[in-house]
This record gives C-alpha cells, structure tokens and sequence, in this order.
C-alpha cells in the first residue's frame, strides 16, 4: 500500500529525515516511536503533503502512484487521512458542513454520486457514536471550545466518516486521559479491516496496550534504526531509547 | 483640480426637497466655502480618494410616481427604479409619504457635515418618509431598493425613518445597479423613539464604474434599540459615514459590518458613535475580505462624553489579506471624558490561515473550496446577525 524508500527530507535548510525506509501493506497496523526530534511528525507531515517541509531525495508510492506527485487533497481523496496532533480550530466552519463537502468532494474523485442528506446525517450518527462524540459537538464549529480529548475524538470521528485505506494518527494519543485513550483506541480498532491499514506514531507505549501493532519501527535521527514486533514497545519502555542510541 | 463642488451641483437639478431655509443656507455656504472636494490632505478622506467623482459627468434622476402600487409580497417594498418609484400599499399604523415635506421635528435635529451631506440637501431628487406609530410592531420587513441604471445617471435621495415609541420594525435596505460611471448619494436619518427597536439590514452590491456614498445618521431616545449591519460586496466605489447620536439613557447600539473587495475596489467605512448619556451600550464588528488590489478603509469612532457614564463600548475590527497587492487602512478610536466606562477597541490584519487551509485540503476539499470555507466562516458572526431573508440568500451565493 505504501512504500517509502530512502527518503531524505528538511525544513528550512535542515534535514530531518534522513534516510528512511517503510513498508506498509493491507491489513497491518504499524507503530513509529522515537524521542523528541526524531523526525516522527516530520514524516506525518510529509506523508499529508504539507508544503513547508521539502522532500530533497527518495520516493513515497501509495497504491502504485507517486505520492509526492499529488496535491494535499489528492492524497487524502486517494485515501490518505492524517489524524492531527494539534487540531486546528476553524470559527465559523461547522463540523458536518465541512465534512460533507469533504465527503463528497471525496466521492466526486472515485467517480460516486454525491451522498443524500439523509444518508449523510445517518453516517454522522453512526460514526459519532463510535467515538462517544456528543451529537451537539458535530454541529458545532471545527474543534472551537472543544476540549483536548474532544478534539482528539474528533479527529477520529472524521477518519471514521472518511473510511481512508491509510490513517496516520499523528501522536493522538497526547493529552489524552486514560478514558479519551480507550475511547480513541476503540474507535480506531473498529474501524480496522483488511483491506486499510494504520500508522501510530506516539511517544510513548501506553496506545499501543490498546492499538495492537504488527510491527514497531524505532526512528531515530531521521532513519528507522530498529524494528520489531508489539514486544520492541515494551522493551523501549522499559529501557529507554538510550537503549537503541548506544546499541547503534 | 477637477470640478467645483458648486459645478458638480449645478449638472444635478435643485432639491425637491421641502428643506428649512436655515439648512438649505447651511449647504449652500458649505459647498461655497469649500470649493473643492476633499483631499486625502482631509483628515476624513486620508484614504479615499475624490478625484474620479469630481470628474464624473452626471445627469440626474427624475423621479415620478407610478399609478399602480407595488403588490404585496413577503416585504412591503419601496422600489427607486430608473425614474419612477414604487411602493407597496401601506398597512395600518405604518405611513409612507413621498412629498418631500419629511417631518418637522426630524428636520430640526438635522445638522448638515461635510461636502457628502451638503450636495444631498441641495440635489436631493427626493426621498421616502416613513413613520411607524407608537407602540405598533411592524412584522413584515420593509424593503427599499435602489436601482441605479443608466450611464451617468446620478441618484441622490435624503429618507427618513421614525419610529414611534415602543415600535418596531425590520428594514432592509438594497443598492444594486451594473451602469457605468453612476453616482448614488443616499443618506438616511433614523429617529429611534423611546424603548423602540429599529433592524436594518444593508446590501450594497452594484457592479459597474459606481461611486456611493451612505450616510446614515440615528438618533436614539431612552431605552431603543437599533442594528444596522452593512455589507458591501465587490462595488466599485463605496463610502460609508454611519453616525449615532445615542442621546438618552438605556440605549444599545448594533453596528456590524462585512466588506468583501476585489480587483480596484475601494470600500470604506466611517462609524462615529456619540455616547452623550449614560447606561448605554455600543457594540461595533466589522470585518473585510480583500483580494486583487482592492483597498478598505475602517475608520470607528466612538466617543464617551463627560457625564456619560457606564458605558459600555465595543469596537473591533478584522480583515484578511488575500494578496500581496490588497489594503487595508484601519483606524479604530477612542474619546472618552468620563471615568466610569468600559470601552474596547481593537484591529487586526492578517492572512488566510494556514493551518487551517492545510487542515480542510487534508480532509480532501480542493484548495479553492477551502478558501471560500474559511472566508464564509470568517464573516459567519457579522451574517448570522443578518436578519433579511433576501440578503442572506445574497450573501449565501456570493459567499459559496
């Protein structure tokens, strides 16, 4: 599904991720760790297409296409989807309004009639409700006077409403209290199937207890130096990342 | 420089107005002593520029009344269409007239400021009076519009607005036209009666070569309320001078505004507000959207007299930049004499948000969708104040 190979990119000048190589395929579930700096959301946003970060060198292909060829919506309308580890607030733009229009703009490109308003709001409950987002909160402006563990819901929420082959949770774990947590995690299992895949990129174990991954990769330095089964997470918690720094 | 004020006068016919002779005076030393227009070297007209009205050539409007009246709808229109005017039939404890008599007390209180006011007292094709009895509430909206059509075609009208104690009523107000080089000076003076409640609404969106200038002045007794929210939408040339006088205690004050500019656009807005009595409040949101080389103009003024106590006053003022060739001039003020109020002003300037246009195109929605997004939902606090049913539709499809 995705295949990154070599991929050396920098922002403003400095190069974050140098050199790194992954495979992700149907059906798996893959977890990046790595300290502070390591390039994690480097490689998030890169992923996204997110213009301030420029790849220098390597190939990003999803689904047979060159990644780094398509637009930012290309890539989310080709069944990208980049859970934020900040979300933006947007005043004025209501959730269910921005989402249908991303729906559709969605279901335009696959060459889909637009969804009825109906069968849009029975999505919208359906999905909320996997996520125990208040139906008053999918109303209501994108993420404005939501709190940490809402927003973080939210995010999930319109993952669920986009149903894309690949999700990348960009550290959705952070801020969350142990409750927001299962709440997240479970939304993220249910929607698991064969046919998408997930990418967590976290600090920290803790999501891992309850998103089970395939596989764990260490990023270190701009380059996956390590990588493992569930048990490399729990070796990392125990030990450190020093652990992998002196290993190397 | 181009053109007098007295020659820019004399292409336009004599007022057909029934002015006090002590006001009609006032507008003609005005035009007299001034001369010429405005320069930017005007502290009122730093930023916008005269030179192309000066040299408009004009024609005027000759307004006549139709036999039939207007049928009923949704709104009892008051329509000024190329020469003639229309209006609906009125409805018990609300009256419509358009002798040009205007009412005596109104015309007291008038005090005429600028070239902008005295070339309406001295040109002024007419007007609409409209008076609402005390203690009637007007349900339907009352809906004026104005049609400018017609190369050259210069339209100047003073209406009048009373409204009786303990009234209401809705106004819309709409300036739509696509000739070119056309001039519109149309002021509005609102008489707010005691605990009345005035809602106006204001659509200004004329395409063509057109110069408006609107000026609106309230007045505002004990306890009335009044709203006004002024949109202006890609016109050519706008001016607006909005002046509430709030005389007695207990007022509140709604001033909202939404400009939306593009290409050479220049759309400015003046506000002053006159707290002369206490326990009042002023609440003042003006927003713009600029692209191309468009150009705004914010100028708020809000003063606090000495005995004018607790007072609160808000004034703020956004805009965001779509170009690097956009401008925005802002200029938010403050007079206050008395020491017990509580006043706020700010502006700010900026760009389309970043993070949040990353944000839609990762969920999908083309770059151009989300832009339109953003600005809807940047102007969706000044038009969910909108009440007319007719300029949010308006607004919906201009703002996608």
């Amino acid at each position: 599904m995705l295949k990154i190979t070599d991929l050396h990119a920098s922002i403003n000048g400095t190069e974050i991720l140098k050199g790194l190589s992954l495979e992700i395929n149907a059906g798996e579930v893959h977890a990046i760790m790595g300290p502070n700096g390591a390039g994690k959301s480097t490689l998030a946003s890169v992923l996204a297409g997110k213009e301030d970060y420029e790849v220098t060198s390597g190939t990003i292909t999803f689904e047979d296409q060159d990644l780094l060829d398509l637009s930012i919506e290309e890539r989310a309308r080709e069944g990208l989807f980049l859970a934020f580890q900040y979300p933006v607030e947007i005043p004025g733009v209501s959730n269910v309004n921005f989402l249908k229009t991303a729906i559709n703009e969605i279901r335009e490109h696959k060459g889909l009639s637009a969804l009825s308003a109906k069968d849009f709001l029975s999505l919208v409950k359906e999905k909320s409700a996997l996520v125990a987002l208040d139906a008053s909160l999918a109303s209501r402006a994108v993420n404005e006077g939501f709190s940490g563990g809402e927003k973080k819901r939210n995010e999930i929420f319109q993952m669920a409403m986009l149903e894309p082959k690949l999700a990348v949770l960009d550290e959705t774990d952070s801020g969350l209290d142990i409750d927001a947590l299962r709440i997240v995690a479970g939304g993220v299992n249910a929607l698991k199937s064969k046919e998408n895949a997930t990418l967590v990129i976290t600090h920290y174990q803790r999501l891992l207890d309850y998103i089970i991954p395939d596989f764990v990769h260490v990023l270190y330095d701009g380059k996956i130096v390590k990588t493992g089964g569930k048990e490399l997470a729990l070796a990392l918690e125990e030990k450190g990342y020093d652990w992998i720094k002196s290993a190397e | 420089m181009s053109g007098t004020l007295i020659d820019f006068c004399k292409q336009l016919e004599p007022t057909q107005l029934k002015l006090p002779t002590a006001l009609l005076q006032a507008a003609r030393d005005g035009v007299e002593f001034q001369h010429h227009f405005p320069t930017t070297r005007d502290e009122a007209w730093k930023y916008t520029r005269l030179g192309r009205v000066a040299a408009l050539k004009l024609s005027p409007v000759k307004i006549n009344q139709p036999a039939n009246p207007l049928p009923s709808s949704e709104t009892i229109d008051i329509i000024f269409e190329n020469e003639t005017w229309h209006c609906a039939e009125p409805i018990t404890g609300l009256h419509i007239d358009f002798s040009g008599a205007l009412d005596t007390t109104a015309w007291n209180a008038c005090t005429l400021q600028g070239h902008v006011q005295h070339i309406n007292a001295l040109t002024a094709q007419g007007g609409v009076a409209i008076r609402v009895d005390a203690n009637t509430k007007i349900i339907k909206p009352i809906r004026i519009i104005h049609r400018i059509q017609g190369e050259h075609t210069g339209l100047i009208l003073h209406h009048q607005f009373v409204l009786g104690n303990h009234a209401s009523a809705q106004l819309e107000v709409f300036f739509e036209g696509t000739s070119q080089d056309t001039y519109a000076n149309v002021l509005f003076d609102f008489f707010i009666g005691v605990g009345a409640d005035l809602h106006t609404d204001m659509l200004q969106q004329t395409n063509g070569t057109h110069y408006g200038f609107h000026t609106q002045r309230i007045y505002q007794q004990k306890d009335s309320t009044f709203a006004l929210q002024t949109l202006t939408a890609n016109t050519h040339f706008t001016r607006n001078d909005v002046e509430v006088f709030s005389q007695e205690e207990g007022t509140h004050t709604q001033l909202y505004g939404a400009f939306i500019g593009r290409e050479n656009n220049h759309i400015d807005n003046h506000t002053y507000v006159h707290h002369t009595a206490p326990n009042c409040t002023s609440d003042e949101n003006y927003k713009g959207v600029l692209s191309d080389k468009a150009t705004g103009v914010f100028n708020g003024k809000v003063k606090v007299y000495q005995d004018a106590q607790k007072i609160n006053a808000y004034q703020s003022n956004k805009n965001i930049l779509l170009s690097d060739s956009a401008t925005i001039n802002a200029k938010p003020e403050l007079e206050i004499y008395a020491d017990d109020v509580k006043c706020s002003h700010g502006s700010t300037t900026g760009q389309l948000d970043q993070q949040a246009l990353f944000f839609l195109r990762a969920r999908g929605i083309s770059e151009s969708k989300a832009t339109d997004m953003l600005i809807k939902g940047f102007m969706a606090e000044i038009v969910g104040t909108v009440k007319s049913s007719h300029i949010q539709e308006a607004l919906h499809s201009l703002l996608g």
